[in-house]
């Protein structure tokens, strides 16, 4: 009796030992190759760089402060306010950035995560890894020259940063407006190559077939279709997120991407922007996406960030940009008002 | 002395990190108009890339009659919010700001003064409530901390 006891408890400690060390098997299409399928939300509170001279990796405890800041901050945010208030200061409210002087829009239309990306059980302080200092490599003279010579630079990461004093001509027609404000690419890069984190919507689904691997982003509901296996199309076809090329290495989905548009100038690239993303598992739950960033036109050299892609079971949803963009014609509407005036002024 | 530097370091990045979004709010509308809008909600444009909410102001030689104030003139404007998808992921829907919901508004006005529209700076209820946080049924989060919220947001999918 007592040896089968024992027999027993060896059995289930076996047992234990052996579903501790054999993780769950990739998930697999039925060619063989990692089913990467699945809706994931890569918001995160990791920004695209860091600070120069801080580390990649924070401690734990670091991390959790900061997480722990940004959860307080929300919940002050979501505190009520003086039902009995007055209208905000004529001048302006002070606030930088979209909310251009003018204060934006409450809190709690904003999803911009709760965390920080947590890669190889290190919290990341940057998405850049390489260089080793996360920062984006020095511009060339010659895309120096090449931004200097536009008269405005709407690009496909533009940062909207617009107090609505920009240049004057940057508001002469609607094709100087940034490509986000005119619906053409999400802002800040969600769309990708490369796909970043932004303020909301960072909801990516990828659905995948032998042949065709698919990139359904929130935002601008921009579907990037990479043909598996296939040669990327003549150089003379341009496109806003370029052409996509995938293949297998081993159980890592490569996709290489070219032929960009002169006008998606992702942070002022050419059109010679080349991105090589690499999606692979890091558990049934999580993506591993790393992605290299090179254009010698561009940069001194090429770079590259990684980031997790939890998935979730929320749903991704339409986002019909042009339905509702009142937004572009009030500001261009403001900016023919604002020449009026300073024409009367230099009268 | 590291986490002190790391400490400052991130405050930096957070103090530094643009905000971006769709567009530049600072070019739709015009710092030297500030308003203070209290009415009553006549319809919700459910859109992207931002919602807007269209309310009634009651004045005196206002535009048109008042839908919710009986024998009074109002003026229609319309408020610009953000992107309906965050809070629809969050159980929200267009249904859950009724017309006639009584709002607090404060904003810019939009740069062209003929437009009665401005942003939605901050919109909340008479008492100070935030539009869409702390009311039943409708608000923040499905976290099973308000027993009359919904049970599952829309967004969640099988959850």
């Amino acid at each position: 009796m007592r040896s089968l006891l024992a027999a027993h408890f060896l059995f289930v400690a076996f047992t234990a030992a052996a579903v501790a060390q054999s993780p769950r098997p990739t998930p697999r299409i039925p060619d063989g190759h990692p089913d990467l399928q699945g809706t994931y939300d890569i918001a995160s509170m990791t920004p695209l760089e860091r600070a120069a001279g801080t580390p990649l990796v924070m401690t734990r405890e670091e991390a959790a402060r900061f997480e722990k800041e940004r959860a307080d901050r929300v919940r002050l945010l979501a505190l009520p306010s003086n039902g009995n208030r007055n209208a905000p200061p004529v001048g302006g409210d002070g606030s930088a950035g979209a909310a251009g002087n003018v204060g934006g829009y409450n809190n709690f239309w904003i999803d911009n995560g709760t965390a920080y990306y947590t890669i190889d059980g290190q919290k990341r302080m940057s998405v850049i890894v390489d260089p080793p200092d996360g920062r984006v490599p020095p511009l060339t003279a010659e895309a120096r020259q090449r931004a200097a010579s536009r008269v405005v630079s709407p690009t496909s990461d533009a940062q909207e940063n617009d107090p609505g004093l920009e240049g004057a001509t940057a508001y002469d027609d609607m094709e100087r407006r940034p490509l986000g404000e005119r619906c053409l690419l999400g802002f800040g890069s969600t769309s990708g190559p490369p796909s970043l984190p932004v303020l909301y919507n960072n909801l990516h689904q990828i659905v995948q077939t032998k042949d065709t691997v698919l990139i359904l982003n929130e935002m601008v509901h921009d579907a990037r279709v990479v043909r598996m296996n296939a040669e990327h199309v003549p150089k003379s076809i341009r496109k806003w997120m370029g052409d996509s090329v995938g293949h297998w290495d081993g159980d890592t989905l490569v996709v290489d991407t070219t032929n960009f548009t002169d006008k998606t100038r992702f942070r002022g690239s050419s059109e010679n922007l080349h991105v090589v993303e690499r999606f692979s598992r890091i558990d049934a739950n999580t993506l591993r996406y790393r992605f290299t960033v090179e254009d010698p036109s561009t940069w001194e050299r090429p770079w590259s960030g990684e980031e997790a892609w939890p998935a979730t079971t929320d749903l991704l949803f339409e986002y019909a940009c042009h339905e509702g963009n009142y937004a572009l014609g009030n500001i261009l509407r403001g900016a023919r008002l604002r020449e009026k005036t300073r024409d009367s002024k230099e009268r | 002395m590291r986490t002190k530097l790391l400490m400052s370091a991130a405050g930096l990045l957070v103090a530094i990190a643009p905000v971006m979004g769709h567009h530049a709010f600072g070019g739709e509308f015009d710092p030297n108009k500030p308003v203070l809008l209290k009415g009553k909600v006549t319809k919700l444009e459910w859109v992207n890339p931002h919602a807007w909410i269209h309310v009634e102001i009651p004045k005196a030689d206002g535009e048109k009659p008042c839908e919710f104030t009986p024998n009074a003139k109002c003026d229609e404007w319309m408020v610009e919010g953000g992107t309906p998808n965050t809070l629809l992921r969050r159980g929200i829907t267009r249904d859950s700001l009724k017309a006639g919901t009584e709002l607090v508004i404060d904003g810019y006005q939009a740069r062209d003064h003929s437009l009665n529209r401005a942003n939605g700076r901050n919109v909340t209820y008479p008492d100070g409530r935030k539009l869409f946080l702390g009311s039943s049924g409708t608000g923040a989060p499905t976290d099973g901390a308000d027993p009359t919220e919904a049970p599952k947001g829309r967004g969640r999918g099988g959850r």
